[in-house]
């Protein structure tokens, strides 16, 4: 593939994609999705809609039944070398729990094998916020500290693309803030944003485009104001479109 | 990689492991010292009989019978199961891959260093051992006597020179920790395939467990079964330190380990670089 040709292709394309899961159960029933690059996308839709699941496919994690998961025009496959390119914080933060924030985070980069330089820890360490305590046991941590140690980690080495699955969950009023300024600030320099979300006041105001999902289906996509059209709010055109 | 996962595993439960299997040998040179100092032990099946205090080798080859069956097998099974599983219940499995590492170079690393863990724990009984038996007996000679003829008949002890001795039980040692291959293996796909680490451990001890219970010495309406278990005959070495040293039945146990491990460690890639990250 032409290097030309992958400049223009989106961050994310998501083609017919159908995971199932052993035991019957349908996580992604057909889904299909286009993120372009710039675009900060909130992913929405009721538990257990095949959100995370999809965002487990973007990381190589879980491979598809059907259809094709492609990352700036390159499939997904895991080991794939675009995912050097993703920073993603999926279903809670995980560290290996007697080892220091800082070391969990020095171990995560060398794990790419880049250079350390490029992982601007300090960048990352200053959205953790975690002070002193970064030198603490991980296990000591607090969930909150904890998210915001997964989010730094997300943040590692800038990010072409960055995969969040309920972000602020079970963070305080500060550091929900923190956690939006740092991805309007992914945005900001051209990064692209797809992040998985159940409060829609919350995808309103960070968010450019919205998509809903629903039992595995995209139900509805769009920039947020031509979701919301004539509606109240982005909540109110989710309840009717997707609820 | 190897590095990076060796920081990983530098943990409570690695040093507690390795300190347990150094706490057990040198509690057994305590008591062998304190009440045994003088009389002749019958080590293993054959039996061999050795006489604490008079030479350094009596020792090692107590502390590893005595390991080699259990504990052992035990501690590479925590290694080898805590692995990847490990990984997978700290949520981080999701991470190291999810930043487009190779599945099959990050499951090497995570074999190298769990075998690297399994190897300090084989060697550390006997150089402990040997260590304190040094310091009990000097650098001696060992005359080993074989327990297995009537009393009536036994013969003058086998004595082995100190050097004849110390390659014997490096022989030996390589010997156990070959039979501890299987194990490792076997404990180390289960740590592909479960979340939950102690499950791997299990397993990998219950193989032990089984093939010592699945043991023609107990159970020989199973006879068919014996020279398939992989821990049956880990105490061959032992014959060793006859004169003269017999083989028999060493060859095709390590033939069996090499079986039990090609075969676990290639279904571990297998699943591994196949398998969906769900944890």
């Amino acid at each position: 593939m032409a290097a030309s040709a992958a400049a223009d292709c989106p961050a994310v394309r998501i083609e017919g994609l159908v995971k199932r899961l052993p035991r019957g159960v349908t996580a992604i029933a057909g889904l299909d999705l286009v993120v372009e690059r710039g675009q900060v996308v909130g992913l929405t839709g009721p538990n257990g809609c095949g959100k995370s699941m999809t965002l487990r496919v973007l990381l190589g994690l879980v491979r598809p039944t059907a259809g094709r998961a492609l990352l700036f025009g390159e499939a997904v496959r895991p080991g794939a070398a675009v995912l050097g390119r993703v920073g993603a914080l999926v279903d809670g933060p995980g560290f290996v729990p007697h080892l220091s924030g800082l070391e969990n985070l020095r171990l995560a980069w060398r794990l790419t094998g880049r250079p350390a330089a490029e992982a601007r820890l300090d960048a990352a360490l200053a959205v953790a916020g975690l002070d002193v305590a970064i030198d603490r046991p991980y296990r000591t941590y607090s969930h909150g500290m904890r998210y915001r140690l997964g989010l730094a980690q997300a943040l590692l080495g800038t990010p072409d693309l960055l995969l969040l699955d309920e972000p602020t969950t079970g963070l305080d009023p500060a550091h929900v803030r923190e956690v939006r300024t740092a991805i309007t600030g992914v945005a900001a320099r051209g990064g692209t944003v797809l992040l998985s979300s159940h409060v829609m006041a919350e995808v309103e105001e960070v968010c450019t485009h919205a998509a809903f999902m629903r039992e595995g289906r995209l139900v509805a996509a769009g920039s947020v104001a031509q979701l919301t059209g004539s509606r109240r709010s982005l909540e109110a055109a989710y309840l009717d479109l997707a609820g | 990689m190897i590095r990076i996962e060796l920081a990983k595993q530098a943990r409570p439960r690695t040093f507690v492991a390795l300190g347990a299997l150094a706490g057990l040998t040198v509690a057994l040179a305590v008591a062998l010292e304190l009440t045994g100092a003088g009389r002749a032990e019958p080590v293993g099946d054959i039996p061999l009989l050795l006489v604490p205090a008079a030479s350094p080798f009596v020792l090692p080859l107590i502390a590893l019978s005595s390991t080699m069956k259990f504990f052992l097998p035990l501690a590479v099974s925590v290694f080898a199961g805590e692995a990847v599983a490990g990984e997978a219940r700290w949520g981080s499995l999701r991470y190291a891959l999810g930043r487009g590492v190779s599945r099959s170079r990050f499951l090497a690393a995570k074999a190298a260093v769990a075998a690297l863990l399994s190897l300090a724990a084989v060697l550390l009984v006997p150089l402990i051992a040997l260590g304190a038996g040094l310091a009990m007996a000097g650098w001696q000679a060992l005359p080993a006597v074989d327990g297995g003829a009537s009393a009536a008949v036994r013969q003058a002890p086998a004595v082995f020179a100190p050097a004849a001795a110390l390659g014997r039980l490096a022989v030996g040692t390589g010997y156990v920790g070959a039979g501890m291959t299987s194990v490792f293996a076997f404990a180390f796909f289960l740590s592909t395939v479960t979340a939950r680490p102690l499950v791997a451990v299990a397993g990998g001890v219950g193989l032990t467990i089984l093939s010592r219970v699945l043991n023609y010495d107990y159970l020989p309406g199973v006879a068919v079964l014996s020279p398939y278990l992989p821990n049956n005959d880990v105490d061959l070495w032992l014959h060793l330190f006859q004169e003269p040293a017999r083989t028999a039945g060493m060859g095709s146990f390590l033939v069996l380990q090499a079986i039990y491990t090609g075969v676990f460690l290639a279904l571990a890639w297998w699943w591994f670089t196949r398998r969906d990250v769900l944890s």
